[in-house]
């Protein structure tokens, strides 16, 4: 097998992730996942914030995402250029939400309202 | 032509009979086994396919249509189009003949991580099961599309839709792992010698496409795992009964699916250039631009994605954009196919199979991506999208242009895969079958597209004006069906029957044409230095091997 | 610019008839949609010859004389290569350019264009026109040289909008209004497809574009318009076989060929003694009677075309979608009066025989 570099750093193969620290990661997504539930079903209108349900989601979904790169994924421990890349390809997925975003933008004048019969009727359920 | 005898078998220890039995070839890890099964797979799941396209001709003979059903032929259409893109052209060359030649070129023992090759082998093969199990199951109707919100209606679309997203799924991974392997095998396992610059244009195509299979696959993937939740759980995100948008579907799937057409060309472009070179025994023209081409054309494939749905409902803003981003996509293909012509002037050209297929690509790749500007311009796209004029584009460039590539491809290094050579006289015949039946079959579709005929119709009892082009077109497949047979009589003859193969019969310079032929199990003892591939001076003909060979008055590099 | 280009390209004429790529031209837009389509099949044709008259010409000329020859060429030619890329950028802007006149020509219909309404369903095309209270199937009606607007949406799936002769096409997506406008220039009759994949019967989604000349436009529309509501019961059946029988053809046949929903022919008398077995295993004769689902046999075809999931005849797979909305309660009423009158109104084949107005037909 080719080549293996001479040179010793300490983000080199070698550097192994005790498993008690990844199970420690894991209760702590997992935690995370707990929160996002709970915050799907509490009534934030009391704070007048509506839409503090989404913001908490995302922020809590932004901090997970992180937390996976930087501990699952080694990043913390690997060398910068690594991490680019890994910025680079979330770069793509802001070109693509973008893009749909701006085309969905363009043409909600045209969406017919209220023509959701399957939502009134899972509303419906979840009244009862 | 020299009359030893070289039909005696000296079988010398090579890969193919390194070892033995049927569990030595299924859990292989050398990248030569995986290579040859690739082929194996992929060639059967291209006689698949192809069946279902001679069904769909037949029953176009007629406007009434009769040989199938509605039903019928909707599902034959979903599945010649799912079996080709997924199981037939995204692997074809990257993981057929990629895989096989990308490490010898390198002068490496094997791929950076020869168990994830074998496993992406395996996923290709659980992609297919799901296939079959889908075609069981009741069937799929869709399109290889999959639009919503027809994919989500369990009423009308069949019961097999489930099993072909997750076998799709399957598919996915088992390109992106490709990907990768060649990526990280490409960085790190050059030889001495070897800087960018000095990789032959093959492995330069094939890393391009592989940095698309890893950055826009996975899109596919999360995309049918979304359909696969919307149909079965019913979470509103395409379905606009529950306020969601069937529009969406198509970005996310064109997000994907738009990149995934570069995979299926770059690296067939990568086989034309060794072909054209090697054959015309030139070097390369214009080497640089070729390389940055398949560079530019990677990442300019990924905004480009909108124009598949200039009529969809898409913002006008953005179709203008999309419009003019494609355009610029075209001229990296151009640069290649003037720098291929140039690559012929003053060449001296072997008129040979792996030449005719090579010429044939680029008459039949100028078609396909000239017809593109007529896509791409916004105002005729809106007459000729959903018309057979795109159903023609798109066979040109993939069938007449990614598939012929595979062949050309196939032709080329199958002396150095098998260690046989095929009968050069069929091979000819057929390559001109295949180019003749090729162009019969699907010039005719540009014409009756832009006069008006749509495409994905079982009958066309409105339109029976339409009826002398389709002749046309199932003649011309039937031309088109016989050329292939052809090849695969001479090419499984050979398997048996050839005449063996010298180390270097055509006279290429990269470096898997200086090992034996097959190569042995390991490549090479050690990793050979090299100078630049595309110098043919240092070779002379060598009468009795009928091949070529390292001249004795010029040193190897590093020597 | 754009004259230069039309005289030298003679065949994008305004009314061009069919050419060797084209149909014939019956749109304002479709001369510059053409005109775009030769400028950029000149350029292709141009490119076409060139790169492969050079390839036959190299071919031959470098043809391999023996295995001794190794060729000695340029390997590069900077000037050369940038001037193949920048000149092929320049052209594509210019069709660029061509392309997005034309486009934007497309999209923005005139002021005080007339409007029809389009809804698009699994397997057949309805055409409202709301100035005139007028419906029509499988057929639309349009006056010529006037801007006709159509605001579209879909019922179940995505469909497609496509008039070749007129250069227009648009999605129709559920949920949602598209639309798209043409102004006819000739009087005729022009075929509009169905250009989106949406199963089955998507081959047999057809409509005409009947063009009139404009003083015939109105006379007809009032017509259309009040077509059955001042008919006697007698007169229903007569018109619902060729007004309203169009949307139910590509599911029900009128000669006893089971589709993908049971034929017509027969069918009163299956419904009216209740010979019909549904999926649930019940038996239409038991939902009959007073007290029960069906007092009489017309409540339960009533119910099958405004609610067909109620109840699914066994043998079939429930696919028919609901005409709730669709059609008035009087036209509800010409369909029974056509079941109940099929024999009178169709041949042993299936061929209808009497005109909407009761006269029989050639």
């Amino acid at each position: 097998m080719p080549h293996t570099d001479s040179t010793h750093h300490d983000d080199q193969i070698g550097h192994i992730v005790p498993v008690k620290f990844l199970v420690l990661i894991c209760a702590l997504l997992l935690f995370l996942t707990a929160v996002t539930v709970w915050v799907s079903r509490y009534d934030f209108t009391e704070i007048n914030i509506a839409e503090m349900g989404i913001i908490t989601a995302l922020f809590v979904a932004t901090v997970k995402a992180t937390i996976v790169g930087l501990y699952f994924m080694h990043l913390r421990w690997d060398r910068p250029f690594i991490g680019f890349i890994f910025v680079g390809s979330i770069l793509f997925v802001v070109l693509f939400i973008c893009i749909a975003l701006t085309d969905s933008l363009a043409y909600q004048p045209t969406i017919i309202k209220g023509d959701t019969p399957k939502v009134t009727e899972a509303m419906d359920l979840l009244k009862h | 032509m020299t009359t030893t005898s070289t039909t005696t078998p000296q079988v010398f220890d090579n890969y193919l009979n390194h070892t033995k039995g049927i569990r030595s070839w299924l859990f292989t890890l050398d990248h030569k086994r995986i290579g040859v099964m690739y082929l194996i797979c992929v060639l059967s799941a291209f006689l698949l396919a192809g069946i279902f396209a001679m069904m769909i001709r037949f029953q176009l003979l007629t406007p009434e249509g009769t040989f199938m059903t509605q039903d019928q032929y909707n599902q034959a259409f979903t599945v010649h189009g799912a079996i080709m893109v997924f199981l037939v052209i995204i692997p074809a060359v990257p993981a057929a003949l990629g895989n096989f030649v990308l490490p010898i070129m390198l002068g490496a023992k094997d791929v950076a991580f020869p168990k994830l090759n074998l496993f992406s082998w395996w996923l290709w093969v659980f992609g297919l099961i799901f296939f079959l199990i889908a075609l069981g199951v009741g069937g799929i109707d869709t399109g290889w599309t999959f639009y919503t919100p027809y994919s989500i209606d369990k009423a009308s679309s069949m019961g097999g839709v489930i099993p072909a997203l997750i076998g799709t799924f399957i598919l996915g991974f088992s390109s992106i792992f490709t990907g990768m392997n060649f990526i990280v095998t490409i960085h790190r396992l050059r030889p001495k010698g070897m800087t960018w610059f000095r990789m032959p244009l093959f492995l330069w195509a094939t890393y391009a496409t592989a940095i698309i299979q890893v950055l826009a696959t996975p899109v596919i993937g999360i995309t049918l795992l979304l359909l696969v939740i919307e149909r079965t759980v019913g979470i509103g995100i395409f379905d606009p009964a529950m306020g969601g948008d069937p529009v969406l579907y198509q970005h996310f799937f064109w997000f994907y699916s738009h990149p995934a057409v570069y995979i299926m060309i770059l690296p067939a472009m990568g086989v034309v250039s060794e072909l054209i070179a090697v054959h015309s025994h030139r070097h390369i023209f214009g080497y640089k631009f070729i390389a940055y081409s398949s560079i530019a054309i990677a990442m300019f494939g990924f905004l480009v994605w909108g124009h598949h749905m200039f009529t969809s409902g898409q913002s006008p803003l953005m179709n203008v954009i999309f419009s003019i981003i494609t355009f610029s996509v075209s001229i990296p293909s151009a640069v290649k196919i003037f720098n291929w012509l140039a690559t012929l002037y003053k060449g001296s050209i072997s008129l040979n199979t792996p030449m005719i297929y090579g010429l044939s690509f680029i008459f039949i790749f100028s078609i396909g991506g000239l017809t593109g500007l007529h896509l791409a311009t916004l105002a005729t796209d809106v007459h000729l999208h959903d018309s057979y004029f795109v159903v023609a584009h798109f066979h040109y460039v993939m069938m007449g242009s990614a598939l012929i590539g595979f062949l050309g491809g196939i032709h080329h290094w199958w002396p150095k895969m098998i260690g046989k050579m095929y009968n050069e006289n069929w091979g000819r015949i057929s390559a001109i079958l295949v180019f003749i039946g090729f162009n019969v079959a699907f010039f005719s579709q540009f014409m009756m597209g832009s006069k008006g005929m749509p495409r994905r119709y079982a009958t066309y009892t409105e339109m029976p004006e339409f009826q002398i082009y389709h002749i046309w077109s199932t003649a011309g497949s039937t031309i088109l069906a016989l050329g292939f047979v052809i090849c695969a009589v001479y090419l499984l003859h050979s398997v048996f029957k050839g005449k063996r193969a010298p180390a270097n019969p055509w006279g290429g310079r990269s470096l898997e044409w200086q090992c034996s032929s097959p190569p042995p199990w390991d490549n090479f003892a050690e990793q050979p230095e090299v100078g630049d591939c595309y110098d043919f001076s240092v070779l002379e003909w060598n009468e009795t091997e009928q091949g070529y060979d390292w001249r004795k008055d010029v040193a190897h590099p590093g020597e | 610019m754009f004259s230069i280009l039309t005289s030298l390209l003679a065949t994008t004429s305004q009314g061009a008839p069919a050419n060797f790529w084209l149909p014939k031209q019956a749109s304002t837009v479709a001369e510059s949609v053409d005109l775009t389509f030769f400028v950029i099949t000149w350029i292709c044709y141009f490119f076409f010859f060139a790169i492969t008259g050079s390839m036959v010409l190299f071919m031959i000329k470098y043809r391999r004389k023996g295995h001794e020859v190794v060729a000695d060429g340029p390997t590069h030619n900077t000037p050369l290569e940038i001037a193949w890329t920048v000149l092929p950028l320049l052209l594509v802007v210019v069709i660029f350019v061509v392309g997005m006149r034309g486009y934007l020509n497309l999209q923005e219909a005139p002021e005080g264009s007339y409007e029809v309404q389009v809804t698009g369903q699994k397997w057949s095309w309805t055409f409202d026109h709301p100035k005139y209270g007028a419906t029509q199937v499988a057929e639309l009606t349009v006056p010529v040289h006037t801007p006709v607007r159509l605001l579209m949406t879909s019922n179940d799936v995505l469909h497609s909008v496509w008039i070749p002769d007129f250069r227009v096409k648009m999605d129709l997506v559920p949920g949602r209004y598209t639309s798209l406008w043409f102004e006819a220039t000739a009087v005729g009759n022009y075929n509009l497809n169905c250009a989106e994949y949406c199963g089955k019967d998507h081959s047999k989604m057809f409509a005409t574009v009947r063009v009139v000349p404009k003083d015939e436009f109105e006379p007809i529309m009032i017509k259309l318009a009040s077509e059955y509501e001042d008919m006697s019961v007698g007169e229903l059946p007569a018109y619902a076989i060729n007004r309203l029988y169009n949307r139910c053809q590509s599911c029900h046949s009128l000669d006893g060929t089971t589709g993908t929903g049971p034929s017509f022919k027969g069918l009163w008398t299956r419904v009216k003694s209740g010979d019909v077995v549904f999926t649930t295993g019940e038996r239409l004769s038991d939902l009959y009677g007073e007290n029960t689902t069906y007092e009489v046999p017309e409540n339960y075809i009533r119910t099958s075309i405004v609610n067909p999931q109620e109840h699914i005849v066994q043998g079939y797979l429930g696919s028919m979608p609901s005409f709730q909305g669709q059609l008035k309660d009087k036209q509800i009423t010409a369909m029974i009066e056509m079941f109940k009158h099929l024999d009178e109104l169709t041949d042993d084949e299936g061929n209808i025989t009497v005109n909407p107005d009761g006269a029989p037909r050639q």
